[in-house]
């Protein structure tokens, strides 16, 4: 009889408790992704690219940027040991070998801290497609942007004196309907470029097989940007 | 840190918020503290004349927070464009909810100053025309006061949140900084509005507003120093990227700064002034007004060493 009544008390208690947590679990401040939306993805393969940098000279063409500024940067790295010999030529340093590169741009975040920190929403979010874009108009050249954006991904365009960052060419390539220009551009496959919601896309194909990254996934940010990185060469 | 990818370069090309910024903090920080210190000292004492601190502190309030306001537009990229911030607003960013406190501040911080000097007013004849000004707005005279108190505070915290929201910066990105801002803002506020009141408008300095001003000083200086020890001790025991800005204490120019500027100047100079030296020293107007220039020079010293060795650690 007591045992009875104590699972009775518990399973009221229960009932009791998951009124009043269900509410909070509900109300977390991340937005649900909807499946059926667009979310533009951009794939780097660093496997393939051999930095020839013709995806910032396209870019630059294609977003009409100033003389000296770009939207992305290829940063070279290399993956040598320093103080031992590289394995392919066996020279100890400047060998050349190892390099790789890194595509540096905009992350395109879906939890963007550029477009949270803007105080005039001139860095806002593209209704339609999601892409977080610029509005040139309403930029007073705070450059809070700049400081909150964790990848050091956004600078200001010397010619219009506002912030500026990679869009995914949404106002010039994307506009009338093509891919984006560095993803054009490029000769070597390491772009990949398309709707990761779309399951017949080959993007949302390829991030099912391959092994991909994102850079500093401890910010939360969620970057739409992910990297495919080099495997380990030689031994 | 270890990342199987990674990139350390840039696109912004240099800092983000260079001196302008520092500065404005520093005048923020100084109007707020100085009109929050008089204020409290007005209500907490129920006084209803105008004290020579409260003119001092109401005058030093307008002018930092106009100069500050200078500041922030000098920094825009192109300064004609700061009409957009007051007209675009997003409630998610923290500036833009700043701007909304300074719109009401501002004007409020005017107000009071115009009641704190009614009486020099009223002795210069081209001034005259606000007199009637003043006879229409006395019955706000409280609230206003109230509320500016308030929006004070608001603004000397805000100046902490506003760049307490650039996560990459360790050093910048702390839950304390908002609270650490509020105390020298306070401290340094007050310092500037008192020797102001001495210089110019006469205040004795051994006055009972003296009394009370030393009396909260030193308290309010010892929440700072708690303050900044929270930060020092939660970045040098914090992860890799807080392990790796706490550097800036102790190695490049910024950890001089911080050491002779900020501890120096801030802390140990009015410390020693005050009780190292003889009594008839510590009493004598020199030393008020010294310990006062490094309670303000220290409180620079700690926005430049914020906005500089902060973004220079960025993870």
């Amino acid at each position: 009889m007591s045992e009875n009544l104590e699972r009775r008390r518990f399973l009221k208690c229960l009932g009791a408790s998951s009124l009043i947590l269900a509410p909070l679990g509900c109300s977390s401040v991340k937005e649900k992704e909807d499946i059926n939306k667009t979310h533009y993805v951009m794939v780097f393969d660093q496997n393939k690219c051999v930095g020839c940098g013709e995806c910032k000279e396209a870019c630059n063409k294609a977003n009409h940027l100033p003389v000296g500024k770009s939207r992305l940067l290829m940063e070279e790295q290399s993956s040598a040991v320093e103080g031992q010999p590289c394995p392919h030529c066996g020279k100890t340093n400047d060998c050349g070998c190892q390099r790789k590169f890194v595509r540096v741009s905009c992350q395109q975040c879906k939890n963007a801290p550029c477009v949270t920190v803007c105080p005039t929403g001139a860095a806002h979010r593209d209704e339609k497609t999601g892409i977080v874009t610029m509005d040139a108009a309403k930029c007073a050249g705070c450059k809070y942007c700049i400081g909150a954006c964790p990848y050091d991904a956004r600078f200001i365009n010397k010619e219009t004196d506002v912030a500026d960052n990679c869009d995914f060419c949404l106002h010039s390539k994307l506009a009338i309907g093509e891919l984006p220009a560095c993803v054009q551009q490029c000769r070597y496959d390491a772009l990949i470029f398309g709707d990761a919601n779309d399951p017949t896309s080959y993007v949302s194909k390829l991030l099912a097989v391959k092994d991909s990254v994102r850079i500093k996934p401890g910010f939360g940010t969620e970057p739409s940007l992910r990297y495919i990185p080099i495997v380990k060469l030689g031994v | 840190m270890d990342g199987s990818i990674e990139f350390t370069m840039g696109l912004s090309q240099g800092i983000a918020w260079p001196w302008p910024i520092a500065v404005y903090l520093f005048f923020a920080g100084i109007s707020g503290g100085a009109l929050s210190v008089a204020l409290f000292i007005r209500f907490y004492k129920k006084q209803t004349e105008n004290t020579p601190f409260l003119k001092a502190a109401s005058l030093v309030s307008l002018v930092t927070i106009a100069l500050g306001m200078l500041c922030l537009v000098i920094d825009l990229t192109n300064p004609l464009f700061f009409w957009r911030i007051l007209v675009f607003y997003n409630l998610n960013s923290v500036m833009s909810v700043g701007v909304l406190v300074l719109n009401a501040y501002i004007p409020l911080v005017a107000l009071v100053t115009l009641f704190a000097f009614e009486e020099e007013i009223k002795a210069c004849k081209p001034l005259h025309f606000l007199l009637p000004i003043i006879d229409k707005l006395r019955v706000i005279r409280t609230p206003s006061e109230k509320l500016v108190l308030v929006l004070a505070m608001s603004v000397c915290a805000y100046t902490g949140f506003l760049i307490s929201a650039l996560i990459r910066f360790p050093i910048i990105n702390t839950s304390v900084l908002p609270a650490l801002f509020v105390a020298s803002g306070l401290s340094a506020g007050a310092a500037a509005a008192k020797m102001l009141a001495v210089s110019v408008f006469k205040e004795d300095l051994h006055s009972k507003d003296m009394h009370t001003l030393h009396s909260l000083e030193w308290p309010v200086m010892a929440a700072e120093a708690l303050f900044l020890f929270m930060i020092i001790m939660s970045l040098a025991t914090g992860n890799a990227g807080a392990q790796s800005a706490f550097a800036a204490f102790h190695s490049g120019t910024w950890a001089y700064v911080f050491w002779l500027g900020v501890v120096g100047m801030g802390f140990v100079g009015p410390l020693l002034l005050n009780f190292a030296t003889g009594k008839a020293f510590s009493h004598s107007a020199k030393a008020f007004f010294l310990s006062g220039a490094c309670a303000v020079v220290g409180m620079m010293c700690l926005r430049l060493f914020i906005i500089y060795a902060g973004q220079l650690n960025a993870i």
